[in-house]
């Protein structure tokens, strides 16, 4: 057999172990999958037949004819426009206090900044090159610890920790986002194109100067984007953290529900949804003129 | 009195991760105000010895000196005092995109502004009137408060010696710089750092993929393979033979096929 059929041979066995392995992994995939969604259709107690039943479908409308009309008191307004402005501060402050968070990890959770060079250039001893990896994985550790635990358990935490209000609010969605974005801006820094950075090395610039300007001006409109969407993301959470008692809307709504105040509840849900709207009105905006 | 010689390198050799040999017992004296180009095929690993010439990477093993400075004995502020003194243009990328030109040019002061004055210069730029005469002597004034990305490749390869002009450094090394560019506008960028080096007697070094611009414009060539140099000798002792154990097993990039011809303005400074 001559040297060209070998090779072709060769090719040919290797493609059709490939399309075997990836064949026979796509389909237990699959399988897998399917299990999974069948184990949790039961787990979560779907019941169809109560939700369409006459006597669900009529408790739902009985429901929806208490909301009308909504309270327009001027009390009930006043107090759902202090609500929404409390949520909106909430979602602010949190927000700002995650890219504090996010901004302040996120560099040493970047392998290329750390490992390649940037923080710690042309270190040729060894030991010192070994030591790098201290800050990464503790940055990465920390982002992740943050970011696994939800917003709500953090404000359950909160709450416990500095009392009822909205301070344990913006604490649990700075600490929560902050692990979340601190991820995001990580993953934007690996992506950074390092050619530029090297030509500012080699002008003999400090690793401050680097950063301000060559790595901020690539990434900045990213990190922008990114906070400004969590913002999106945010303001809704922060509704919903009333719940366990970090202040806003959501604890007046909290205590509506629980009070059967349907027709102050319509008012809040109005605000809710008049804020909401807003903020994603003006974030989608600011995105478009940063990108 | 300053040393004569501007580099010295004795058996450097580099190696890149698991094993890849990039540049193998190389040895190199360059004169101060001295002006050659290096050519080979690549992965010759030009580029390579660039980056330790600049002091962006360090040699495996083998000695460095630069003006009679060993290397691997600097660190932190020595370090970046040396490369403040080295001035190079890459091929391509040199530049910062969203950055107005007036900064990427003044990027090149880095190494000797303080670092509250550099961010300073990003709300207020300091040195406007550098940056402008730079760019004016690249050619292209008019672009000092372009956005980078705007700028054609020609251009930005114009910002990339503005800022080396800005950097004044000791040495100008140049890696494949027109190599993005279009060939009538290649000749004038070689023509361009061929004057600045001349001007300011600082060192030059290119690497260029094209042999005839190396031949025409460079009283001295290195031809370099697969890490290791091949011939290293007066532009006028560089024969076809050479050339063609250079890129054998490869194209040459120019004058592919055709005989070779003794350029006529050979070592005509400009
Ligand atoms: N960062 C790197 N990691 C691994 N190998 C590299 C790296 N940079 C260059 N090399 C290798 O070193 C050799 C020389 O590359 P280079 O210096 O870029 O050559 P040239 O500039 O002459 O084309 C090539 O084989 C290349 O693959
Ligand atoms: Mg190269």
């Amino acid at each position: 057999m001559n040297h060209a059929d070998a090779n072709a041979d060769q090719l040919a066995a290797l493609k059709a172990g490939a399309r075997d392995r990836s064949r026979a992994s796509t389909w237990a995939l699959l399988a897998l999958l399917g299990a999974l969604f069948v184990w949790s259709y039961q787990g979560s107690e779907i019941d169809l037949g109560m939700l369409f039943s006459a006597d669900g479908g009529g408790a739902i409308a009985e429901y929806v004819e208490r909301l009308f009309p909504p309270d327009l008191s001027a009390k009930v307004v006043a107090d759902a426009v202090e609500g929404a402005w409390e949520t909106l501060a909430i979602s602010l402050i949190g927000t700002l206090l995650s890219v504090v968070i996010a901004l302040s990890l996120a560099f040493f959770g970047s392998r290329n900044l750390v490992y390649a060079g940037l923080l710690y250039e042309m270190e040729s001893r060894r030991h010192l090159v070994l030591l790098r990896r201290i800050p990464y994985l503790a940055a990465k550790a920390i982002l992740n610890f943050l970011r696994t635990i939800p917003e709500m358990l953090w404000a359950l935490v909160f709450v416990f920790l500095v009392g009822l209000g909205p301070f344990p609010g913006v604490l649990a969605l700075g600490v929560h986002t902050g692990g979340v974005l601190g991820k995001l801006f990580a993953e934007v820094l690996e992506d950074v194109d390092l050619q530029p950075v090297e030509s500012l090395q080699s002008t003999g610039a400090g690793k401050i100067q680097i950063l301000f300007y060559a790595i901020l001006p690539q990434v900045l409109p990213q990190f922008i984007s990114y906070t400004l969407y969590r913002w999106e993301v945010n303001i809704r959470v922060a509704a919903v953290l009333g719940f366990v008692g970090a202040g806003g809307l959501g604890q007046r709504i909290h205590i509506a529900l629980s009070l059967f105040l349907e027709q102050q509840l319509l008012t809040l849900l109005i605000a809710l949804y008049v804020l909401v709207t807003g903020v994603d009105y003006l974030s989608a905006y600011l995105r478009r003129r940063v990108v | 009195m300053k040393p004569a010689q501007q580099y010295h390198l004795d058996g450097v050799r580099k190696v890149f991760g698991r094993g890849q040999v990039a540049l193998e017992g190389f040895d190199l004296k360059v004169a101060r105000g001295e002006r050659v180009a290096l050519i080979g095929p690549s992965g010759a690993g030009k580029t390579t010895l660039f980056r330790m010439l600049n002091c962006t990477i360090r040699p495996t093993s083998g000695h460095l000196r630069i003006g009679g400075q060993e290397v691997a004995d600097l660190y932190g502020r020595s370090l970046r005092e040396m490369r403040r003194r080295i001035g190079t243009i890459y091929q391509q990328h040199n530049l910062v995109p969203r950055l107005r030109v007036l900064h990427n040019v003044l990027s090149g002061r880095l190494g000797s502004w303080s670092l509250l004055g550099s961010l300073a210069s990003l709300a207020r730029p300091s040195q406007l009137e550098t940056a402008h005469r730079a760019l004016t002597d690249v050619g292209i004034g008019e672009k000092l408060f372009s956005r980078t990305d705007e700028l054609s490749g020609g251009q930005q390869q114009r910002v990339a010696i503005a800022r080396v002009l800005v950097q004044d450094p000791d040495v100008i090394l140049a890696d494949e710089p027109v190599s993005s560019v279009d060939p009538s506008l290649a000749e004038t960028i070689i023509k361009l750092l061929i004057a600045i080096s001349d001007d300011t007697r600082k060192t030059l070094l290119v690497n260029l993929h094209s042999t005839d611009l190396a031949l025409s414009y460079f009283p001295r060539v290195i031809g370099m393979k697969a890490g290791v140099k091949l011939f290293d000798t007066a532009t006028s002792r560089v024969t076809p033979e050479l050339l063609q154990e250079l890129y054998s097993g490869h194209a040459p990039v120019n004058g592919a096929g055709e005989p070779y011809r003794e350029p006529e303005h050979r070592r005509t400074a400009v």
